[in-house]
Formats: C-alpha cells, sequence, structure tokens
C-alpha cells in the first residue's frame, strides 16, 4: 500500500510539474460532485419540484465529469453525469432505460467565422434561469418554471453574434429531453441575447414543437443584471401554452443576490407559477421563497437554504397526512467543482 | 524562463530513474520536489508607489527608437485578440491585455478565469522599458453548455488580499498571473531584439532530395 502510494504521489507531482511547462491544454476537463441533507417540516417530501428529494437523509447529488476540446474551428463538448440528479431524476428517466448515466451535453460547434457558429447534437436547453447542474444554479432546490420546462434539447442550431452585445440563435430540435427524436425533429426555437449595458445581459427565447406532453410553444425571458459590486438581480419569466388549450403554465421568478463578504453571497428566489386550466379543471398557483447563502472556499461551495411554498388548493401534506396549503424545507448542501 | 523550464524537465527525468532504481531515496526526493516546488514559487510581482502589483523591466543596448517602437506596434498586432491598442505617441504605447489563467487537473485543464491588465512600452534610442499594471482578476464559470465564462462583470484586483476562505486559491491565480505574465515580458523583449524586415527577408532553408 505505501509503495502504491508513494508512486502515486510520486507521479502526480511529476504530472502537475509537466501541466505546468504547458501553459494551456488542448483537452479541458471540469466536474463537479455535490451531496445533501434536506429536513421537511412535513416530515416527508413535501414540494414537488425537482432534486432535493429525500427528507431527513445525507443524499446524493451527481457526479458530473466534462471533456472539451477546440482543434482550429472545430471543437466538441461531452459531458456525463452519474447519481440521482443527473440519472434518475433528470430526463430521460435514465433508470427506466436500464441506464446508469445520464449525457448532460454531447456536442460538436464549428465556428465558421468569429460571428457564425453552428452546433449539432444535445445541450443544456436555452430556456430557462436554472439548470441541471448545481454548479450553474445559486439556489440548491429548483423552482417550479425549472421543474415543468425542458432541460435538455438535442438538434442544431446557428447563432449569428452581430456583436458583444447583440446575437441572434435559430435551431431545430427534437421533441424536448430525449436523445433521439419520437416524433421526429419536431420543434423550431431561437433566442436574441442583448446586453444594454455592462452586467446586463437578457436572453429573449421562444421553442415550439413537440414535448412530453404534446405539442406546445413556450416563450421565455431570461436575464440578470450586476447592479452594483456587490448586488445582483436575476429574473425568468415564462409562458407556456399547449396545442388545443390542452394547458400549460406562466409564472416568473426573481433572483435578488448580495454579495455580504468575499466568499459569502445571500439570495433570494422569489416565485410565483400557475398552471393553465384544461377543460373544467382549473389551474392552480404555487408561490415560493427560498432563501439561500453561498459560502466559497476554492472549489467548494457550503449551500445552506431555507424554502417556503404556498398553494392555496392545498397539494402539500402536514406532519399528519393531511392536505396543507404551506410546505417548507431546510437543506445543506455542499458542491463542489474542479 | 528556459532554464526554469529545463532544469525541471531533468528534475523530472531524474525523479523517475530514481523511483525504478533507488526506493529507499523515495522520500527523500519527495521532500526535495516539495522544496524545488517551492522554490519555484517564490517569484511574485513587485508594487508600485501606489500599492498596485506591477512588473517593470528596463532594456538596455537596444536597436534604435524607431525600429523599437515599430517592432513594438508589430508584436502587439501579432497579439490583437488578447492586448488591444488604446493609444500612442512617438515614443510609446498603451494598451489593454487580458490572459486566461487555466486550472490544471493532472494533465487536463481548464480556464480558471481572466487577467485585465494594462501594458505601457516606452522607447528612447538604444533603450526601453515596459511594465504591465492594474492586474484585475474575473472568475469563470461553467455555463449550460459546459463552457467556461466570465461569471461577473466586477472585477478585483490582483493585490487585493481575500478573505481566509479564499486565501489559497488567490495564492495560485497570482502565480499563475505572474507566470504568464513573465512568460509574456519574455516573448516581447525577444520580439523587440528581432529585426523584423530580416526576418522576414530570410529565405526559408529548403532541403532538396533531387541531388545527394
Amino acid at each position: 500500500m505505501k509503495k502504491f502510494l508513494t508512486a502515486i504521489f510520486s507521479i502526480a507531482c511529476t504530472t502537475c510539474a509537466l501541466a505546468q511547462e504547458t501553459p494551456t491544454s488542448p483537452l479541458e476537463f471540469s466536474g463537479s460532485v455535490d451531496t445533501y441533507y434536506k429536513y421537511d417540516f412535513a416530515k416527508k417530501s413535501n414540494i414537488p419540484t425537482s432534486f432535493v428529494s429525500d427528507h431527513n437523509s445525507v443524499s446524493l447529488g451527481m457526479i458530473d465529469l466534462a471533456l472539451k476540446k477546440k482543434t482550429g474551428k472545430a471543437s466538441f463538448v461531452g459531458e456525463i453525469s452519474f447519481g440521482p440528479r443527473g440519472q434518475t431524476q433528470s430526463i430521460p428517466d435514465a433508470a427506466n432505460n436500464n441506464s446508469s448515466f445520464h449525457i448532460q451535453n454531447l456536442y460538436i460547434n464549428y465556428d465558421f467565422t468569429d460571428k457564425f457558429s453552428m452546433t449539432a447534437g444535445y445541450m443544456g436547453t436555452f430556456i430557462g434561469y436554472e439548470v441541471i447542474s448545481p454548479v450553474g444554479n445559486f439556489n440548491y432546490s429548483t423552482s417550479y418554471l425549472f421543474t415543468n420546462g425542458p432541460f435538455q434539447n438535442a438538434g442544431i442550431k446557428a447563432t449569428y453574434k452581430f456583436s458583444d452585445k447583440v446575437s441572434l440563435m435559430a435551431g431545430l430540435f427534437n421533441d424536448w429531453n430525449l436523445y433521439s427524436a419520437t416524433r421526429g425533429v419536431s420543434s423550431i426555437g431561437g433566442q436574441l441575447m442583448i446586453s444594454p449595458v455592462e452586467g446586463w445581459t437578457a436572453y429573449l427565447n421562444v421553442l415550439s414543437g413537440a414535448d412530453p406532453y404534446g405539442y406546445g410553444t413556450i416563450e421565455d425571458l431570461t436575464t440578470s443584471y450586476q447592479i452594483t459590486k456587490a448586488f445582483k438581480l436575476g429574473l425568468n419569466a415564462a409562458n407556456y401554452d399547449m396545442a388545443d388549450d390542452a394547458g400549460g403554465y406562466a409564472g416568473v421568478a426573481l433572483y435578488p443576490q448580495v454579495a455580504v463578504a468575499d466568499a459569502v453571497t445571500l439570495g433570494l428566489r422569489g416565485e410565483y407559477f400557475k398552471t393553465k386550466d384544461v377543460g373544467a379543471v382549473l389551474g392552480t398557483a404555487y408561490t415560493g421563497l427560498t432563501l439561500t447563502a453561498n459560502i466559497k472556499s476554492g472549489g467548494l461551495t457550503f449551500i445552506p437554504e431555507i424554502r417556503l411554498d404556498h398553494n392555496g388548493d392545498k397539494p402539500f401534506t402536514n406532519k399528519t397526512g393531511g392536505a396543507a396549503p404551506n410546505a417548507g424545507q431546510f437543506s445543506l448542501a455542499a458542491v463542489y467543482a474542479f | 524562463m528556459p532554464p526554469v523550464y529545463l532544469s525541471r524537465r531533468l528534475f523530472i527525468i531524474f525523479i523517475f530513474y530514481l523511483m525504478v532504481f533507488g526506493m529507499q531515496y523515495r522520500l527523500v526526493l519527495i521532500l526535495v520536489l516539495l522544496s524545488f516546488k517551492l522554490s519555484a514559487q517564490q517569484k511574485q510581482f513587485s508594487s508600485d508607489d501606489n500599492g498596485k502589483f506591477i512588473y517593470y523591466e528596463v532594456v538596455e543596448k537596444a536597436a534604435g527608437k524607431d525600429s523599437l517602437f515599430l517592432r513594438a506596434n508589430t508584436f502587439i498586432d501579432l497579439y490583437i485578440k488578447s492586448l488591444k491598442k488604446q493609444s500612442t505617441t512617438d515614443t510609446s504605447i498603451f494598451a489593454k491585455g487580458v490572459m486566461v489563467i487555466d486550472k490544471t487537473i493532472l494533465v487536463a485543464s481548464h480556464p480558471s478565469g481572466e487577467v485585465n491588465y494594462k501594458f505601457t512600452f516606452e522607447a528612447k534610442d538604444k533603450k526601453y522599458r515596459f511594465w504591465l499594471t492594474d492586474f484585475e482578476y474575473i472568475s469563470y464559470g461553467r455555463d449550460r453548455y459546459s463552457n467556461y465564462v466570465p461569471t461577473t462583470t466586477v472585477a478585483t484586483p490582483l493585490e487585493k488580499t481575500p478573505g481566509k476562505l479564499s486565501a489559497g486559491e488567490w495564492k495560485d491565480i497570482i502565480e499563475a498571473a505572474y507566470s504568464k505574465t513573465a512568460k509574456f515580458a519574455d516573448n516581447f523583449k525577444k520580439a523587440l531584439a528581432t529585426n523584423q524586415t530580416e526576418k522576414q527577408n530570410k529565405k526559408k532553408e529548403t532541403i532538396s532530395t533531387k541531388k545527394w
């Protein structure tokens, strides 16, 4: 064992020294690991948004591994995850397919010019503020808008960058969240990015076509503005209409964040989300308030969070199992990005 | 940097050799390796009158003022993607630059942030000076497509003392920034010591296989 450890240590030191000689590596390698503890005030899982599902348990998020390489004008990204957050709790449901992993990104990009590029493959969706990877989110739990919207899109897209302040993307996509299409390349999507002032970026998104529920159109605004050195404000608003008045949803979420120290940022997520009426069945409205802290030390982010949700139609349960209009949870998460 | 580079290489080969042939020396070697790493990390930025980090060099016994100015201009034009000219006079150039800092994991790496800086060049006859200052760091994060992009528009001056939680990471960033700055300075000095016209006119040596 001693010999093995000594050898590993020596090789690691040597490799480190070798790597320092090369200013940049042609192959990018990165990833993350996350784990959490959640306590639900109703003593059972109650809030129906994605991830952070287990009550009173130290549970796993996922391990995520990503590779990227660029050669000339061509590049690829391959990102794969293992664990509940990146596997069974992501879509497509890996467990149902007897698969033990989930592809987060797998695409090839070609920069025809400095302004024009095309990308094909399976990518994180361009819709919405939040993403599957905990590294990309401030809050550890997720919003209703994220849970009900697309997670990923397979397709081909073209992006034209008019300037650093304006770009336009248009693409053709499969139905949401599927590695291969079940109804052909059936969706069309677009994104207009504008950056009116330094620190403010806004994305106007639209995606129309096949989705897991049928056919529909989703319009989405995702924006964030670093207003001062310490204060940042994010906003996500979306409207989703299914074809033939078969339902949909609309909602808005606000993300104010304030840096209180070099390594500590506090953030609030306030969300209003309403499902649409389907015939005689009336839609239902949720409000959610999530207070989160991000405490950073190197690659580690420690995320304590408290969340309170409300719905007048009492979709939640209380400690005794009865219907309740309110739900709450407390969680502690650790996310390490490398 | 060449001597450091060379000695590091030789040192690595030496380590491998002794790993195979001299088990009893391994512990000693590991300690030596650590001290080598420490000594390699000792170089750091100096501070200017305002307490800001600065990399400053004066080079004597150089070419004429006009040649130096021309060569400096050519060099900056070559670095157009990472170094943008802001203003020039007959004898000086002021530019703003950016260098990407990488985080290395074994043999692979990824960008972890960028350091913006200001570059000043001044030429006199047979000598010149240049300095880089106003180093500011912007951290990168991974976006939804797994690309590394700036996570904020708020830049932090490199000389700022961070809190305890970020101290280790900040030290690595400063070391990486210094290393890249020193390499940039070496390239700049080489460019200013080379006559570009002569270099262009010099015929590329070709090998003919027709006669032997």
